[in-house]
């Protein structure tokens, strides 16, 4: 773990305001940690889609995002859309393949569940440096 | 052969000679003979009008097998087939040739050694005596060619009128020369209509462009294959179909006439999709569950036990999340009955005969959906574990009495369990224990299913208020 944490550019999310929408509490509580270890100000986790729009209408501007497409069977496409329009970076996290993934979204990243949360966190700071 | 050098002698003074010793034509009568003797392929004979044969040429010898002598002056019917004879064909050739001028002789002959041939000719009267003439030949290759073609397309015709296919002839250039009738069955586009390109209006419309397109494309390729949607006349639905067809002449794509058939893949499609659908959704739910798994053991380490206890209380959540999948899978549409949640986890601490002087459960039909099911399930692990370790199942004075009710009087229709455990002295109300089965319940539920909860730990026993709303509970991607 703490091999791997060295291997991130430990600045990259140090003061960043990031969105989490996960439907999985362990999973969106482990992730939303591990941001706030490495020194980004967590909004949310939320699950589902009204509360990730909720939270992006509200006021404070965003600097990435996290989104699990599946939402308790809803897809999360209008968040997408909704952070891509503000232009917020942002990476999906699923179980799903890519090939499920609309061609819309072909460029956005994807992170494979299981994922760990650095590995989500590195490709999220990749991201935001592009 | 060149043509004889006639403008010398046009140009001479001896013109009275060159038309007098021009060779004169032959007569009539030569002429006939020289046709006669050298048609040797035709048999070429003459009878009176008694039908007794009276010349007979080389050809007909050849063809018939009797040489002349022996066949003038008997009767020509013995060329004919004996059931011909019966029928009194040679009567009625000669009959008709009288009244129309010439008969049509087409039918099958009898050689002298009894073979039969299949002779193709003309019967005509004789003006200046009484008797015909007949002129026929062995047509029995190309007869027998032609049986064969009309046998072959009348196989053609059965099987492709048989099969389920709708099949069609066309040109190269995809114009129909002939629908099948379960064409125009299928589509209600009938023959005229669907001649040339008229077939196309069954068609989707969003589909005909590629469907022409892969014609110009066909006689190129040597074949042609298209999926398109076909308008079934019945109900008027556009349903799956696979379009293939081939030139009959193989080596001459372009200007071969082409044999297709049309086949229904409607249902094939649907169930393909469906398959890939449900692929993917296994997928997305087993890295779920290991998503979950990896969570839980997270969290089972997180508390600070030792190995010991690690494994055994990661192995029991395990068990949870485990007999919660069994469930699913045995269940109609993904959906979990409360009652069979919370007696599968009971059962798997109590042995399957729960007594009822000790637990308690009562409450009507609720279905839960596998999200709802999944945290549920966990969450009653816990609260058995603690009962079992701790609490109203550790102590033989310990009662436990779970109830559960629908609750439609909120904004959202709720299904609402109260867990209570009573009997108990515990020495002290609340302990300090703040792990995993806590979390879930307190923080978890509400997070995951926008349960409202509440947990509290009394001197006489664990009390628990878990409220799920139902229509959140069932997924709607399944």
């Amino acid at each position: 773990m703490v091999e791997r944490m060295t291997e991130l550019p430990t600045d990259v999310l140090q003061g960043r305001r990031l969105l989490v929408v996960e439907d999985d509490y362990w999973l969106a509580d482990d992730l939303a940690r591990s941001l706030e270890e490495l020194g980004a100000e967590v909004v949310g986790p939320v699950g589902s889609i009204h509360d990730a729009l909720a939270q992006i209408a509200g006021d404070g501007a965003l600097d990435g995002a996290v989104l699990d497409i599946n939402l308790n069977g809803h897809q999360v496409y209008a968040v997408a859309d909704a952070l891509a329009a503000r232009r917020v970076p942002f990476v999906f996290t699923t179980g799903y393949d890519r090939v499920a993934v609309p061609e819309t979204y072909a460029a956005i990243p994807l992170c494979t569940k299981p994922t760990d949360a650095l590995a989500l966190a590195k490709c999220l700071a990749a991201e935001l440096t592009r | 052969m060149a043509a004889p050098p006639l403008v010398c002698v046009r140009g001479t003074a001896f013109g009275s000679w060159s038309v007098s010793t021009r060779p004169a034509p032959p007569n009539d009568a030569e002429l006939f003979r020289l046709i006669v003797e050298s048609a040797t392929d035709f048999a070429i004979f003459t009878m009176d009008a008694d039908r007794a044969i009276t010349t007979w040429n080389i050809g007909a010898e050849r063809l018939f097998g009797y040489p002349e002598a022996d066949i003038i002056g008997s009767s020509a019917d013995r060329i004919f087939t004996p059931e011909d004879q019966t029928g009194g064909i040679p009567a009625l050739e000669c009959k008709q040739a009288a009244r129309d001028g010439s008969a049509l002789d087409e039918r099958w002959h009898q050689r002298k050694d009894g073979t039969r041939f299949w002779a193709s000719g003309l019967m005509m009267p004789l003006r200046q005596k009484q008797g015909f003439v007949k002129i026929t030949r062995d047509r029995t290759e190309q007869h027998t060619a032609n049986e064969h073609l009309r046998e072959e397309e009348e196989r053609f015709r059965l099987l492709a009128t048989s099969i389920p296919q709708l099949v069609f002839r066309t040109r190269a250039n995809g114009e129909r020369t002939w629908p099948s009738p379960q064409w125009i069955d299928f589509t209600g586009v009938d023959r005229e209509a669907s001649i040339g390109l008229g077939w196309l209006d069954a068609i989707h419309p969003d589909d005909r462009e590629m469907t022409r397109n892969a014609w110009r494309e066909a006689a190129q390729a040597g074949k042609y294959y298209v999926e398109h949607r076909v308008r079934r006349q019945k109900d008027g639905e556009y349903r799956w179909h696979q379009t293939r067809a081939q030139p009959i002449d193989k080596a001459n794509p372009a200007t071969s006439e082409w044999v297709g058939t049309t086949t229904d893949i409607h249902d094939l499609r649907g169930l393909k999709d469906r398959q890939q659908m449900l692929l993917a959704e296994l997928q997305h739910r087993t890295r779920n569950l290991l998503a979950v798994v990896g969570s839980i053991a997270n969290r089972t380490a997180r508390a600070g036990v030792s190995l010991d206890d690690f494994r055994k209380d990661f192995q029991n959540r395990l068990r949870a999340l485990s007999s919660v999948q069994s469930l699913l899978s045995r269940g109609e549409r993904e959906a979990i009955e409360l009652r069979a949640l919370i007696e599968s986890e009971l059962s798997a601490h109590l042995g399957p005969g729960l007594s009822p002087e000790r637990v308690e459960m009562t409450g009507p039909r609720v279905t839960l959906g596998a999200t709802a099911a999944q945290a549920l399930g966990l969450a009653l692990h816990e609260l058995t574990t603690n009962a079992v370790k701790y609490g109203a199942l550790s102590q033989p004075c310990g009662r436990l009495s779970v109830r559960w009710d629908r609750d439609a009087s909120g904004p959202q229709e709720t299904a609402r369990l109260e867990w209570q455990e009573t009997g108990l002295t515990l020495p002290e109300a609340e302990p300090a224990r703040k792990g995993y089965g806590r979390e879930l319940i307190e923080r978890a539920l509400p997070y995951q299913l926008k349960a409202a909860t509440r947990l509290e730990f009394r001197p006489i026993g664990v009390y628990c208020v878990i409220a799920v709303p139902i229509s959140e509970s069932i997924p709607t991607h399944s």
